[in-house]
């Protein structure tokens, strides 16, 4: 009982705050409550989701990721360049994903050798993939790229944007690998009790090294995704998107000093903040006032989550 | 069990505190929009007495705004006496940017001067070009019969603007340019564009230096983004212009990405290179007072220094005489001709070829007599 009350609740907190800013918004204006508004607000926070999905990851594990959006933008400018010299597009694809992972790789073991803090490491790292973009392209976005990687990128499945697809089935995938694998309890001992896990044996670089290689793959997925429907790679994509990452994650349950993931309310974040930024532009809100309001959610909901753990762990 | 059930009553009362200050903030935040409406209402007001007070006193500004509604009505025609009902949505670069925030307020005041709802929206931060594509993705599926659009970059509005023609929307473009081979390529169209001739800026600016310059000289570009379409267009304006006469020698094109300290750096570095520079145009006003402050620092005197934009610090430059002068255009009259457009549009008319806005050069010579105009 105490099990599910912990899992459950802060994913259903969330959807009842869903459920109630949707039902407000279909009462007050006319747009919200239509199936293209729901497709709109998928189609918007695919690559968001898909971001939020690794950083759990990473948080369970008891590190934090801030390069993701500069490994977003430095793997889709990769394979930008890969596009405009008329390789193949699966390749090119492939060679944005691989570059990503490298770059999310490189970060895990530097952690990993120097046990600096993760929070430094990827700070440091996350200047350095920007500079690299910024390097690359001389701060001119690539545009113009072949109809056959948007086809791809941003194409049609299901009456909506390939994305959409890419997004629930990764995180799909991302059930079994973290609740019933071992590299999902195994990550998430990382952060519970690192050294316990080393005394047993267990290869804890592998894991470390490994979830941030997963993070930089699924950044330079989003990256793909947002390359093709830009149809621009440029080395200011994916600004601040590391920050709203970590606030669904935080926001849906999972915390900050790991040991414990949940994905179901991070996915329910994702999606709150797309309704709440959907909502304020159907309403003609300034987007002033978005900020404010992500801020306040954020708060309200740690706040509301350290109570019932202060909580449980009394009595 | 009790206890169980007592949490779930207490989270079940949290919830509903919860829920209810969500809609209640966004009442609020509904409630303090209007708000400011009416706030901005009033200061348009008062600001058009101020024009109005002007207008009396200057007869350039007058002669300035008659110049610019018969060079409008040239290129678009007159505003219908009545028109069907209709509502305009606008998508800007960014609310952080004063001169967005500028045009959103004359955006506001042209819609009610002409009597057209307007909604004006943008992303949340400036440069965030996948939040601005967002905003404009839902708002093509609201009720708007026209979208004004200015983005951030070339390409990144496309689907937006091909889901509006896919959903009868028109689309203008404002500003900024939409890259028209990459939308062609995908399938769009735009309705119509208004826009600011870049090249035209620059040329102004190096004729008028040109006249105050008999004897040549070397003269120097400072330019913003690498890559912008407005620092490029001016660049190529100004440095063609003067490339056409023998006596002038640009020796200098530097990017220094609209930024104050780079540009500060630049000239420092430019006028030790070169003791003979006669002048310098730099992309935007920013970069042109840093300029000024830099030949300031140095004791070098006599260099010609222009900018665009016409802000209220290099109005106070010029005035001063430290710049001597600056691009201007009207954003007031930019937003309402705009919307004027959109109105035709949705009357059944058509604009074949691009609209250009009428510039002005505001120098040492005129800028006492421009009072009021803005």
């Amino acid at each position: 009982m105490n099990y599910l009350r912990r899992e459950i609740s802060a994913p259903a907190l969330l959807l009842c705050f869903c459920l109630a800013v949707s039902v407000f918004l279909s009462i007050e204006t006319v747009s919200f409550y239509s199936w293209k508004n729901v497709v709109n607000i998928l189609e918007a926070n695919s690559y968001r989701m898909i971001l939020a999905v690794g950083m759990m990851c990473v948080i369970a594990s008891g590190a934090i990721d801030l390069s993701v959006g500069s490994i977003m933008s430095f793997s889709a400018v990769c394979m930008a360049k890969a596009l405009k010299a008329e390789l193949p597009v699966e390749l090119c694809i492939l060679i944005g994903i691989l570059t990503g992972t490298l770059m999310g790789a490189v970060n895990g073991s530097l952690i990993y050798l120097t046990r600096i803090n993760a929070l430094i490491i990827t700070l440091a790292s996350s200047y350095m993939y920007r500079g690299l973009s910024l390097i690359v392209t001389q701060g001119i976005p690539i545009t113009k790229l072949p109809e056959s990687f948007r086809a791809i990128g941003c194409g049609d499945i299901f009456g909506m944007e390939s994305g959409v697809t890419a997004a629930f089935v990764i995180t799909a995938l991302m059930v079994p690998l973290f609740f019933f694998m071992k590299w999902g309890s195994y990550v998430s001992s990382l952060g519970g009790n690192a050294e316990a896990l080393k005394r047993c044996g267990v290869k804890t670089w592998f894991y470390r090294i490994s979830v941030f290689a997963m993070m930089g793959a699924l950044a330079s997925v989003s990256g793909i995704i947002v390359t093709a429907r830009l149809n621009s790679a440029e080395a200011n994509a994916g600004l601040n998107m590391e920050m709203d990452a970590i606030c669904a994650v935080i926001m849906g349950g999972t915390a900050l000093h790991g040991g414990k993931g949940n994905l179901f309310g991070t996915v329910i974040a994702v999606f709150l903040m797309g309704l709440i930024r959907n909502g304020l532009t159907i309403m003609s809100v300034s987007s002033y006032y978005q900020q404010f309001i992500t801020g306040a959610m954020l708060l309200m909901a740690v706040v509301i989550a350290e109570f019932r753990e202060r909580k449980a762990r009394i009595g | 069990m009790k206890k169980f059930l007592a949490v779930i009553l207490a989270a079940t009362m949290t919830l509903g505190l919860v829920a209810c200050s969500a809609p209640s903030e966004e009442t609020k935040a509904q409630t303090e929009a209007v708000q400011t409406e009416a706030d901005t209402e009033a200061e348009t007001e008062t600001a058009e007495a101020a024009e109005e007070a002007a207008e009396a006193v200057s007869d350039t500004v007058k002669q300035l705004y008659a110049d610019f509604d018969s060079a409008m009505e040239d290129q678009i025609g007159k505003m219908p006496e009545d028109f069907g009902e209709i509502k305009v949505g606008a998508v800007v670069i960014s609310l952080t940017n004063p001169f967005w925030v500028n045009m959103k307020d004359c955006y506001e005041a042209a819609g009610e001067k002409l009597g057209v709802p307007i909604d004006v929206q943008t992303g949340t931060t400036e440069g965030d070009t996948a939040s601005q594509l967002d905003v404009l993705m839902t708002m093509a599926d609201m009720d708007y019969d026209v979208i004004i659009v200015s983005p951030i970059d070339g390409t990144n509005l496309i689907p937006g603007i091909i889901k509006c023609n896919e959903n009868g929307v028109k689309v203008i473009n404002l500003g900024p340019g939409v890259d028209t081979e990459a939308l062609k390529e995908a399938g769009g169209y735009l309705d119509a564009t208004i826009t600011v001739d870049f090249a035209e800026q620059g040329q102004t600016v190096a004729e008028d230096m040109m006249e105050r310059l008999p004897d040549g000289g070397q003269v120097a570009v400072l330019a913003g983004l690498a890559g912008a379409g407005q620092s490029e267009g001016r660049t190529k304006g100004f440095t063609d212009t003067i490339n056409s006469d023998d006596k002038y020698q640009l020796v200098a094109v530097q990017n220094c990405d609209w930024d104050a300290s780079l540009a500060y750096d630049a000239t420092k570095a430019l006028i030790t290179e070169y003791p003979e520079l006669k002048g310098i145009f730099c992309c935007n006003d920013v970069m042109a007072l840093a300029a000024v402050e830099a030949l300031g620092a140095e004791g070098v005197e006599g260099v010609l220094i222009y900018g665009v934009d016409f802000t209220d610090d290099a109005k106070a430059a010029i005035t001063e005489g430290t710049m001597t002068g600056s691009m201007s255009y009207s954003s007031a009259r930019y937003t309402e001709a705009a919307l004027q457009m959109a109105v035709m549009l949705n009357e059944g008319e058509s604009f074949e070829s691009n609209v250009y806005l009428p510039l002005t050069l505001v120098n040492v010579d005129n800028v006492n007599s421009l009072e009021g105009w803005k």
